[in-house]
C-alpha cells in the first residue's frame, strides 16, 4: 500500500502550522507543500 | 515556487505550475489543505493597472517597498486607507524622512474602533507629522509610462514618489470557488470547527477560511497571522489523526503608531447595533503606571457592556506604552463569557512599577457597571 498522501496549497503561517503539526502526529504521511512566492512561513 | 492552479475534487488532485520551469503537472492527494491566504483590495480605478502601487500582503512586497524607499529623490508618500496597514506603513514612511499623507474615505482611521478611540489614533497620526485627509475618497491613480506619479481624490490631487495601499484583503478563494468548495463570510471558506470544508477530505485554514466570533455567536471573516496560526494548528493535529477544534475568535487585534499603542477586541458600537443589542458603554483615562511612578503614561480605555445583563461585549484601548497588551484582559474575559461585575473582581497584578492599584481595566469596568 502507498502511503497517504498531504497537498497543502500555500506555505505560509497556517499551510506551514498544520503541515509540522500533520508530520509530528504521524510521520509517515507523505507530505507536499505549495508555495507560489520564494519564501515560505514569513508570518508564523 | 509552485502554483496550484486547479483542484480536481472527484479526481483528488490539483494541476501545479512550477513558476521556474514553466512545467505544468497533476498532483494526487489524499488530504488537501487549502491555505491560499488573502489579497489585498486594489479598486478597479483609472491607472490601477501602475506597476508601483505596493499593497503590503507578502514578504515579497515588504521587500519591494524597502528597495524603493532605498532609491535617492524619494520624498513625498501618499497612504491610501486608515486601517492597521496604512497607520503602521505611514509610521514607515515618517521614519524615512518622508513627507507623509494618509486618506481615508471614513470619518476617522481605525475603523474597527468606535470614533471617540479613533480619534485619539488621528491626533497620534497627526503628531508624528502625517496629514490626514478623512472622508476623502480615491477616485484615480494619475500614472506617467505605466507608473504612478499620485492620486487623485474627490477633494484634490496628491503627488507621491511612493503610494501604499492599505484598503484591507479578501480571502484569496478563486481556486476553491471554482472547484465547488462552499465558501462562506466575505466569500472566506466555509469550514466546521475542525476546519474541516463542506467537501470530504478537504481542508482550509488561515486567511481564506472562515471563523466563528463567540460574541456575535455568527460566522465572521478576520485576516490575522494570529488566527491563521491556529486554525493550521487544529487542522494539522486533525490531518495527522488526532481531534482538535477551534471555537472562534473574539476579534483581538493590536497595533502601534510610533509612541502610541491601540488595541481593541470584541465588538464596536457599530456591531452591537447591527446585531440588535442594547448597550452601555464608558470611556476612562488612566496611567499605564502608579501616577507617581516614573514614566507613567497614559491610557484610554473603552468597555462596552450588554444593557441589563452586564456582559462584556468589547473593549478598546489607546495610550503609551504598557497600554496595548492589556487587551488580553478584556479577550479573555469575552471568552469566559464574563461581566463586567465579574470584571471588577479579578485578581490583577499590581505593583507601582506596572499599574495603578486599580488596573485601568478594572476601572473601566467600575464605570460601566454604574450605568446598567
Amino acid at each position: 500500500m502507498t502511503k497517504e498522501k498531504l497537498v497543502v496549497i500555500g506555505g505560509d503561517a497556517a499551510g506551514m502550522s498544520a503541515a509540522s503539526q500533520a508530520k509530528r502526529r504521524r510521520p509517515e504521511l507523505d507530505i507536499v507543500v505549495f508555495e507560489r512566492s520564494p519564501h515560505t512561513s514569513f508570518s508564523a | 515556487m509552485h502554483e496550484v492552479q486547479e483542484i480536481d475534487t472527484t479526481g483528488r488532485r490539483v494541476r501545479v505550475h512550477d513558476l521556474q520551469s514553466g512545467k505544468l503537472d497533476w498532483e494526487p492527494y489524499d488530504q488537501l489543505l487549502i491555505a491560499t491566504g488573502a489579497l489585498p483590495i486594489c479598486p478597479d480605478l483609472p491607472g490601477s493597472d501602475a506597476v508601483n502601487i505596493c499593497g503590503v500582503n507578502t514578504l515579497e512586497s515588504g521587500l519591494d517597498i524597502r528597495r524603493r524607499l532605498d532609491k535617492r529623490g524619494m520624498k513625498r508618500g501618499v497612504v491610501v486607507g486608515g486601517g492597521y496597514i496604512g497607520l503602521e506603513m505611514a509610521e514607515a514612511l515618517v521614519r524615512d524622512g518622508l513627507e507623509v499623507s494618509l486618506i481615508d474615505r471614513g470619518a476617522q482611521v481605525m475603523g474597527t474602533l468606535d470614533e471617540e478611540m479613533g480619534a485619539l489614533v488621528s491626533q497620534a497620526l497627526q503628531e508624528i507629522g502625517v496629514t490626514l485627509y478623512l472622508e476623502e475618497a480615491l477616485m484615480e491613480f494619475q500614472t506617467k509610462g505605466g507608473k504612478v506619479t499620485g492620486i487623485v481624490t474627490d477633494k484634490r490631487t496628491l503627488p507621491a514618489d511612493i503610494l501604499i495601499l492599505g484598503l484591507g484583503v479578501h480571502p484569496n478563494t478563486a481556486l476553491a470557488a471554482a472547484a465547488g468548495i462552499p465558501l462562506g463570510e466575505k466569500g472566506s471558506i466555509r469550514v466546521n470547527e475542525r476546519m474541516e470544508t463542506g467537501i470530504a477530505g478537504i481542508w482550509a485554514a488561515g486567511d481564506c477560511a472562515e471563523s466563528f466570533h463567540l460574541v456575535s455567536r455568527r460566522p465572521f471573516y478576520i485576516a490575522l497571522g494570529t488566527v491563521a496560526n491556529r486554525h493550521g494548528r487544529v487542522a494539522g493535529i486533525n490531518l495527522g489523526g488526532g481531534y482538535a477544534t477551534f471555537p472562534g475568535v473574539v476579534g483581538t487585534a493590536v497595533t502601534k503608531i510610533c509612541q502610541v499603542e491601540v488595541a481593541r477586541t470584541g465588538l464596536q458600537e457599530k456591531e452591537i447595533k447591527a446585531l440588535g443589542l442594547e448597550h452601555v458603554s464608558a470611556v476612562i483615562k488612566s496611567r499605564t503606571k502608579a501616577g507617581y511612578f516614573p514614566g507613567a503614561g497614559e491610557i484610554t480605555v473603552k468597555l462596552l457592556a450588554e444593557k441589563g445583563s452586564g456582559r462584556l461585549l468589547g473593549g478598546q484601548i489607546v495610550g503609551m506604552e504598557g497600554s496595548a497588551k492589556r487587551i488580553d484582559t478584556l479577550a479573555t474575559a469575552l471568552h469566559a463569557g464574563f461581566t463586567v461585575e465579574e470584571m471588577i473582581n479579578l485578581d490583577l497584578g499590581y505593583a507601582p512599577p506596572f499599574s495603578p492599584v486599580w488596573d485601568p481595566v478594572v476601572i473601566a469596568a467600575r464605570e460601566v457597571a454604574k450605568k446598567l
